[in-house]
């Protein structure tokens, strides 16, 4: 998988992050990380991950099951515990804006990682990333004022134009699925969807659990 | 597969697939927006859900982004320990 590539550096954090949840540390490969997670939660959970095949099954279940949120967060710990480390030094100019970008990279990442290449949006964000942050301005417009009575004709002409206008824009919204077909774009984006609401699920758990330690500092003996 | 592959290349702008894919596609798209599940099985147009699913996903981006603000705000202000054991207890929980 394409993640190695930007691995090297956290080899040294999973050695020292096996804190008994990453177990097999030092595996340098997320793949495999992601697979050891995977069945150890999977298990507990009653073979829900082991059991469904891991072929082609367009499930959109799998984002909604505990064990896949642990995985993923456990995975975007990691990599926030990296970002942390390199800002803080002072050096480069480390503004809010800038570090919470590299959180939402970060978190865009190891949700890409945890779709385990299947789709393409997964794939195109492992990969690049370039596109999607160049959001045009025209993107934004839902209705185009004035132009409505030409899209009620386009629509009544039997394949509405709008119908692939508004398509395109959807497209331009996934990472790497611009020039898709209908069909496949539909499916990216229900999985698209599906992960994006495991990350905010994940990600709000993990900013809840840092704002109550920061707030009752407790330490627990581990 | 080889037919369908056929029949869109035939098309000139992509749009002869058939309809009744896509309504079924866009039929289960509208069931994972949110609004879906408030509103029953409504059956709403093709462009409705694709607007629908346009401002959904723009609205989970910025769901996202905040949380990305919160965290690196977090992330900044707490220390390393006491938010690694924070962290991990609620992973196992």
């Amino acid at each position: 998988m394409r993640a190695v590539a930007r691995s090297d550096g956290s080899h040294a954090i999973w050695t020292e992050a096996s804190e008994g949840f990453v177990s097999e540390g030092g595996r340098l490969w997320f793949g495999m990380a992601i697979s050891n997670a995977e069945g150890e939660s999977a298990a507990k959970e009653g073979g829900g991950g082991r059991k469904r095949k891991r072929r082609e099954e367009p499930s959109l279940a799998k984002w909604r099951t505990q064990g896949e949120q642990r995985t993923y967060s456990t995975k975007l710990v990691e990599a926030l515990r990296r970002v942390r480390r390199s800002p803080p030094s002072g050096a480069t100019a480390t503004t809010d804006h800038a570090r919470s970008r590299a959180v939402r990279e970060a978190a865009d990442r190891a949700l890409a990682v945890a779709a385990r290449g299947r789709t393409r949006w997964s794939r195109a964000i492992l990969s690049g990333r370039t596109l999607k942050r160049r959001i045009r301005p025209s993107c934004f417009r839902p209705k185009p004022v004035g132009s409505s009575a030409a899209a009620r004709a386009a629509a009544e002409r039997g394949k509405p134009a709008t119908l692939e206008k508004k398509a395109r824009v959807l497209g331009r919204l996934v990472p790497g699925c611009r020039k898709l077909s209908l069909p496949t774009l539909l499916e990216e984006v229900s999985d698209y969807i599906a992960a994006l609401e495991m990350q905010v699920r994940a990600m709000s758990a993990i900013a809840d659990a840092l704002s109550a330690a920061s707030s009752a500092p407790a330490a627990e003996p581990m | 597969m080889s037919s369908r592959r056929a029949r869109s290349r035939q098309s000139t702008s992509s749009s002869r697939i058939t309809d009744e894919q896509i309504n079924d596609l866009v039929s289960k798209l509208q069931a994972v927006l949110p609004e879906a599940r408030i509103r029953g099985a409504e059956r709403v147009s093709a462009a409705k859900v694709l607007q629908e699913t346009c401002n959904y996903i723009r609205s989970l981006h910025r769901e996202v982004d905040d949380l990305s603000e919160r965290l690196s705000e977090l992330l900044a202000t707490t220390e390393a320990s006491s938010a690694q054991a924070a962290i991990i207890r609620s992973l196992l929980k």
